[in-house]
């Protein structure tokens, strides 16, 4: 093979050309090794806050140790910057306590409070003199608030709170922001910092910064914020403060990135936790379309609240529950019902039962938008909690359906489903199934069809299960099982071997015709 | 089986005679029977009040009503064929509670759940994963990256797009970590550097009528 020396000199410059390949691939290798290590570095520090800036690598090493001797020694240290005269020293001493507050593994939070650091924190969120010096103190002081109780206690008595409301008005973006997470935290502790905020005013002050050119990540905060001021029961917040909230939530809810949607769907699903005049306020503003949209998305930050609100919202007056029917929740429901995160089967199949527990006209709803397969198949397979579920809306719906609906629930299955699951543990489930199928046998007195109903139930094994549950353990549960056997399938005492040949007789309740006429 | 022609609004007689025993006699239709009959005939000048009606039921077609019995304990309470009582007023608010239970609906509110008060950030107060945190505490370290540390572009040592956007793998001067820089800020920042990068990577793919044009002069 004729080599072309001449070009050689060309050729190694070139990048692949004319080399062998072993040393190609160890370069490839170098590079793909280069590459990754850059990612990966760039992911730890993330994650440690081990910065490598020239100034810090002094002290980085001391502080991603454990040992409380060294951390006793930095924060006297700290103590000592803080508390001299020089606004340097400050900075430096504040920004020193921020990063063992933010690292990744057992901030000092406990030390930092014990050194009584806190009032000289609170001190320097009024230092307007000093951007800088307002923004360590401010993440230092969020990150104890972010504590138990307790630690959040410690904040607010050394007087943040007045402090950081003042700060929501920064020029600087990023402390107002900081000072929104930090009443965040504060609002979060419970209903009494949530009270106490709101009656410094802090809705009001939150509200001014909720601006349409605020940046994605300054909202957020500011979302989720509002909504752990809208979070908690015993008490609820004040009526007054929420419908101070509801309109910007209202606002909140129509914008597109999932983080703010989803806390402020939160917040919504705090607020509609509650008695009906809560929920009414809520429904009022007009927001339960979106909120049926929000259940169609994929994302299960966005979905989980969405749903919960919905099932809230199904959980009041029959009026609320139309509002929701009219916005359309029974053509969402069904793929829902159907999810593959059983948490959503659950929470789909009590929304179902809540609305199954209204007027027979919101049950012809359900059953013309086809809800009643998806549940029956939850009867068969969902987990034993969706299950549950699906048996409350079974009973309920029996309950309020006209004599036409009970019988085609019958007919989809409704009754051989619950007949299966006699067999569970849960005493106060088989009452609420006993409830349902002595209430279908009311309708089939009705109908004059009990005989066939009793056939039905003993042919797909039902009897033999009831029969058994006068065994149970439960008073409650055998007495309902005597009485339902005594009250339709004894009607000759005598005669306990008591069997018809009436396979061939065509039966209004055999679920397995298609054909809806009744036999009267 | 004494009645008075007009009992008093509110404490309505019952003609039959009622007694506790009864109630014990459930499943046995028949000795029931018999023993009301002895019963209103030993004590027929007695009469029991009923105090309120409870629940209804359909035993074998016939409605009867659980009564709660004046000056007895709940535990007298005895079910009594509609056809027996003659105290339409306290049938009548019976039923009417009944309507008004269901149009409450038996709805069901949602489960309280167990609201911590200062749940720990961290400490991930074993809420679902898609529960919103009631307190964060902010990690982000402000670091400085990439253009940002404001170091001298050298020269780019590798490229990936494994994050879904084309970055560098930017050396630079007077330091040893290297760390990634988007294409689109390093194409503006440093394009000569950019391109160094691109023509020391630049391949030519030769054409078989060459090859065969070179073999021929050779030869």
């Amino acid at each position: 093979m004729p080599t072309a020396n001449v070009t050689d000199a060309r050729m190694t410059k070139f990048k692949n050309k004319g080399k062998e390949p072993s040393k190609l691939r160890e370069r490839r290798i170098a590079v793909c090794v280069e590459l990754r290590k850059a990612q990966r570095s760039e992911s730890i520090l993330k994650k440690r806050n081990i910065s490598s800036l020239p100034d810090d690598e002094a002290l980085s090493p001391e502080y991603a140790t454990d040992n409380k001797e060294v951390i006793s020694i930095a924060i006297e240290e700290i103590i000592c910057n803080v508390n001299s005269n020089s606004k340097e020293q400050q900075t430096r001493g504040c920004q020193a306590a921020r990063k063992l507050l933010s690292r990744e593994r057992n901030p000092p939070l406990k030390e930092i409070i014990d050194a009584g650091l806190l009032a000289r924190f609170v001190d320097f969120l009024g230092r307007d003199d000093d951007p800088t010096l307002q923004f360590e103190a401010a993440w230092a002081l969020t990150n104890i608030a972010s504590g138990t109780s307790w630690h959040t206690q410690q904040v607010v008595e050394n007087g943040a709170v007045p402090a950081f409301i003042t700060l929501l008005g920064s020029p600087m973006l990023h402390i107002s922001e900081q000072a929104v997470w930090a009443l965040g935290n504060i609002a979060g502790d419970g209903p009494a910092y949530r009270d106490a905020l709101i009656a410094c005013n802090v809705i009001p002050a939150l509200l001014a910064r909720l601006t349409p050119d605020a940046p994605v990540g300054y909202l957020r905060n500011l979302t989720w914020t509002l909504s752990n001021l809208c979070r908690n029961k015993n008490p609820f917040p004040p009526l007054s403060a929420v419908q101070q909230v509801l309109p910007s939530l209202v606002q909140l809810l129509h914008l597109g990135d999932k983080d703010v949607l989803s806390d402020a769907c939160w917040a919504i699903s705090y607020l509609t936790d509650g008695s009906n005049d809560r929920i009414d306020v809520v429904v009022k503003t007009g927001i339960v379309p979106r909120v049926v949209a929000l259940m169609e998305f994929e994302e299960l930050s966005v979905l989980t609240p969405a749903l919960r609100s919905m099932g809230n919202i199904v959980s009041g007056s029959d009026q609320q529950t139309q509002v929701a029917i009219d916005a359309g929740v029974l053509s969402v429901l069904p793929r829902l019902l159907r999810h593959p995160k059983p948490s959503v089967q659950k929470e789909a199949a009590w929304a179902v039962s809540n609305i199954a527990a209204g007027p027979c006209q919101q049950i012809q709803q359900l059953i013309t938008c086809g809800l009643l397969p998806p549940l029956i198949d939850l009867l068969r397979n969902g987990d034993f909690k969706t299950q549950r579920e699906a048996v409350w809306a079974i009973t309920n719906y029996t309950s309020g359906g006209t004599v036409d609906q009970v019988v085609q629930l019958v007919q989809s299955g409704g009754l051989e489903a619950i007949l299966d699951l006699l067999h569970i543990k849960d005493a106060k489930t088989i009452l609420v199934i006993l409830d349902a199928i002595n209430n279908m046998f009311l309708a089939a007195t009705k109908l004059g069809e009990t005989e066939k109903l009793c056939l039905l139930v003993e042919e797909v094994g039902g009897l033999e299960r009831i029969e058994q549950l006068q065994n149970h353990e439960n008073d409650a549960v055998y007495r309902t099982a005597q009485e339902l056997i005594e009250k339709y399938f004894n009607e000759d005492v005598e005669d306990e071997c008591f069997k018809t040949e009436a396979t061939e007789r065509d039966f209004v309740f055999k679920p397995a015709e298609v054909d809806k006429q009744f036999n009267f | 089986m004494s009645q008075p022609s007009e009992p008093p609004v509110d404490a309505p007689a019952v003609t039959a005679v009622p007694l506790p025993e009864v109630k014990l006699a459930a499943t046995a239709g028949k000795k029931q029977n018999k023993k009301k009959v002895e019963e209103v005939v030993e004590e027929e000048e007695e009469e029991y009040v009923v105090e309120k009606v409870l629940d209804r039921r359909v035993m074998k077609g016939k409605v009867e009503y659980l009564l709660k019995w004046k000056g007895f304990s709940d535990e007298d309470n005895t079910w009594e064929p509609e056809d027996n009582l003659d105290c339409p007023d306290l049938i009548a608010e019976f039923l009417q509670s009944q309507k008004a239970a269901h149009e409450a609906g038996g709805k069901r509110k949602p489960e309280s759940e167990p609201e911590g008060a200062g749940a720990g950030a961290g400490a991930g107060a074993g809420a679902a994963a898609e529960e919103s945190r009631p307190k964060k505490r902010k990690d982000e370290p402000e670091k400085l990256r990439g253009f940002a540390r404001g170091l001298d572009p050298e020269r780019i040592i590798g490229a990936t797009d494994s994050s879904g956007e084309l970055m560098f793998l930017m050396k630079w001067k007077n330091s040893d970590e290297a760390d990634l820089v988007p294409a689109k800020e390093a194409n503006v920042k440093c394009p000569q550097v950019v391109i160094s990068f691109y023509e020391e990577r630049l391949t030519w793919h030769s054409y078989p009528t060459e090859e065969e044009e070179k073999k021929e002069d050779k030869n």
